[in-house]
This record gives C-alpha cells, sequence and structure tokens, in this order.
C-alpha cells in the first residue's frame, strides 16, 4: 500500500515518523473491516503493529509482555470495531486500547507499579542535556531502567502527547502525580544517562 | 492531547520529547497475525454454522416455492443480470460437447434466476450485521468458485463447480430473503421473500 501523508501531515495507512500513531485508515478500508472482511483487518493491523507494538513495550517494559498486549489489544480491536463511531480519528481509538491493556497488565502483573523516586540532588549541569548525546542503544537502555509506571508516564506525556489531566485520569492519579512523575523521570534519565557516559568512559571522568 | 501547550514545555524536556521519539520501533517477533487470524477464524465457525442451519431451511422452503415459476419465466428471459459476483462466468462457453449438457443448462438458468432474485432483494432489504456478514462471507464463497470456473477445462470440470456456485447462490438468496421478509413482514410467512412477484 502507498505511503502518502495528508493535507494534515498524517499518512494514510504506512507510517513514517517514529512513534506515530497518527495514520489514516481509509474509509473503505475501515467498511470492510467493520464487517468482519479479514484482509481489512490484517490491513489495519499492519498498519498498526510497529506503534502499537512499541508503546505496550515502552510501557510494560519486556517483549514477551508487549507481544501479549499487542495481540490482546489487537483482538479487542477486532471484537469492537463495529462499535467505533468514527466520531473521533480511528488511530487515536486504537491507541487508546493499546494503553488501557498495557496499564491494565502493568497493574495486574505488579500490583502497586507506582514506585517513588527521588529527584536526586545534583542539579543539572550547564552542558546539553546528555539525551542529546546519547545514541539511541543508550537512551533505550536507560529508559528500561526507569520504574516501570515513571516510563509509562513519560512516555505518553513526551511521546503521544496526552495531557497530564488524561494521563491523571488513565493511571487513577493525580495530575500532580503526573507532572512529578514526568519531572521525576526526566531527572532520573539525565543521572542513569551520566552515569552510563561515565562508565563507558572513565577517563573522562577522570579529567572533570 | 487536546491542551497542551508546548510553549510550558522547557528546552531541555522538549529535547527529551525529540530523542525519545526517535528512537526505533519494533515490531512484534515472531508475527502476531496468524494467531489472531487463526482466533478470527474460530470465533466466526460457530456463527456461520448457527446461521447456515436456519438460513438453508429457509432457502429451502422459499426455493421449493417459488423457483419453478421463476425458472419458467426465466426462459423467457436468458438474459443475465449477475449480482452475487461482479465477475459470473460466462455460461455460455461450455454447454455444446458435453453429455451432461442438460444439467449445466438447468444449473445456469438457475444461477441466473437466483443472481436477478438476489440483485432485486438486496437492494430493497435491509441486513442486519451478522445477515451481512454472513453473506460476504457467502459471496467471497462464490467469487472463489468464479476463480475455478474460470479455469476449468471442460464441462466436466464445470459441472461440479457449478452444482457447488448454485448452492451457494440459494444460500445467499436464503440471507437475503431474510432480511426482506423482516423487512416486509405484514403477517406473511418467516422466511419467504413476499414481493417476489414484483420482481418480473
Amino acid at each position: 500500500m502507498l505511503l502518502r501523508p495528508n493535507r494534515a501531515g498524517r499518512h494514510l495507512l504506512n507510517p513514517v515518523s517514529a512513534a506515530s500513531f497518527q495514520i489514516e485508515v481509509p474509509d473503505l478500508v475501515l467498511a470492510r473491516a467493520r464487517r468482519g472482511d479479514a484482509r481489512a483487518l490484517e490491513t489495519i493491523y499492519r498498519a498498526f503493529e510497529r506503534p502499537a507494538y512499541t508503546l505496550a513495550l515502552r510501557i510494560v517494559g519486556d517483549v514477551e509482555s508487549a507481544r501479549e498486549v499487542t495481540h490482546d489489544a489487537m483482538l479487542r480491536l477486532i471484537e469492537r470495531i463495529g462499535q467505533f463511531r468514527g466520531d473521533s480519528p480511528f488511530w487515536g481509538w486504537l491507541r487508546q486500547i493499546v494503553v488501557n491493556e498495557a496499564l491494565m497488565r502493568l497493574r495486574r502483573e505488579r500490583g502497586a507499579v507506582f514506585e517513588d523516586i527521588d529527584d536526586g540532588d545534583e542539579p543539572p549541569g550547564d552542558g546539553p542535556p546528555p539525551w542529546m548525546l546519547a545514541d539511541a542503544a543508550r537512551l533505550e537502555r536507560a529508559l528500561n531502567d526507569l520504574p516501570p509506571l515513571t516510563r509509562s508516564v513519560l512516555w505518553l506525556y513526551h511521546v503521544e502527547e496526552y495531557t497530564h489531566q488524561e494521563i491523571a485520569e488513565m493511571t487513577g492519579k493525580s495530575v500532580s502525580f503526573s507532572k512529578s512523575q514526568v519531572a521525576r523521570g526526566s531527572s532520573r534519565l539525565r543521572r542513569l544517562l551520566d552515569r552510563q557516559e561515565k562508565e563507558a568512559a572513565p577517563w573522562l571522568a577522570a579529567t572533570i | 492531547m487536546a491542551g497542551r501547550n508546548h510553549l510550558d514545555i522547557h528546552p531541555s524536556e522538549a529535547a527529551l520529547a525529540e530523542a525519545l521519539r526517535a528512537l526505533p520501533q519494533s515490531a512484534p517477533q515472531p508475527d502476531l497475525w496468524p494467531a489472531l487470524a487463526r482466533t478470527l477464524e474460530q470465533r466466526r465457525r460457530p456463527r456461520a454454522w448457527r446461521y447456515a442451519i436456519p438460513f438453508a431451511a429457509a432457502a429451502a422452503i422459499a426455493l421449493a416455492v417459488l423457483l419453478p415459476k421463476m425458472t419458467t419465466q426465466d426462459r423467457a428471459t436468458p438474459q443475465s443480470t449477475p449480482v452475487a459476483s461482479s465477475a459470473a462466468p460466462d455460461t455460455s462457453a461450455s454447454t455444446s460437447d458435453a453429455p451432461n449438457t442438460g444439467e449445466l443448462d438447468a444449473l445456469h438458468a438457475r444461477s441466473r434466476t437466483l443472481e436477478r432474485w438476489i440483485a432485486a432483494v438486496a437492494a430493497r432489504a435491509p441486513q442486519d450485521g451478522q445477515d451481512l456478514m454472513a453473506a460476504v462471507e457467502v459471496e467471497d464463497l462464490i467469487g472463489l468458485v468464479d476463480v475455478q470456473l474460470g479455469g476449468a477445462r471442460g464441462d466436466a470440470d464445470a459441472l461440479p463447480l457449478w452444482r457447488q456456485r448454485v448452492a451457494l447462490l440459494e444460500d445467499l438468496a436464503a440471507i437475503r430473503g431474510n432480511g426482506l421478509a423482516l423487512a416486509e413482514n405484514g403477517g406473511r410467512e418467516y422466511g419467504v421473500p413476499v414481493s417476489l412477484n414484483q420482481l418480473n
């Protein structure tokens, strides 16, 4: 299927930008999917499998759970697609299903998933923040070292662009909790990346 | 998402958002679709059976009552109006040199009659979601038979396929007729397409 950005800069079926759920599904495909057409359902699945799995992975943190979340979310999509009314973007509806499935799994598997993390006492330095210098592998490693729900809130806020209010509703916590998780998560991420850098180049740390 | 004010975000936070968005996406390994498709198929199968039996019964009743009359009328007006499949097979090409020409002719005629009937009913009867899904499944099967008919080498190959096609059309007629009967049910019999006379 062709990649074709629409006027809003979003994409029809095939996404280009990383972590982008903002894919518009043609009405014809949606209509066929609503009738249970397996080919249309597979087209939708193929369009969203990467953003859905990536989002699930960022929330639950391990590949096997992310796979199960993606499977369950897609199954739920197939079961409920007839209920999709079309008054909001399809991708937003599907993304919400994935987020709900992933958060439910976190709660089920890990109980109280909110680990309080301290702010740290080191103020940020004057240089560029470490995530501007870190490569993808290091950033991903540091992200995985965050407590699950801190990582989830950080991802939902920064990448998926949910508001603190929306995150508070989804997690059953307060707006201020969401704000503090974003701030503390950023701070922890900074320290993790700094530590990684020192471990990778101890001679550099010794000269500072 | 609504209400996000990007001006409120500190530059280093904006840089973090950008760095996170730039992380590569992953795909589930191994592929999840085969498992999803299997689940979909398993869920669909019992439903198809649940509807197939009443549909078949309704078809038998409707066809026993109405087809003799329609077939007689069809002989007078032999042109076909295919509706169940946009690529209905050519009924004129393979009828001349086989021992079963008589049966094939009858199957062609019945196929045309059913297609005309289905086309007329489909235009007038609303379908509920379950009927629609069942109808789409049968239409897909008819399309599959048509593809096979396109590759049939002679009447001997074509005959069982035509039998299958007519059987599927009868199923489809029952499904469509069910919608029409429900739509126009004014004390008339369930499953019998009450407005059939208006089709000719």
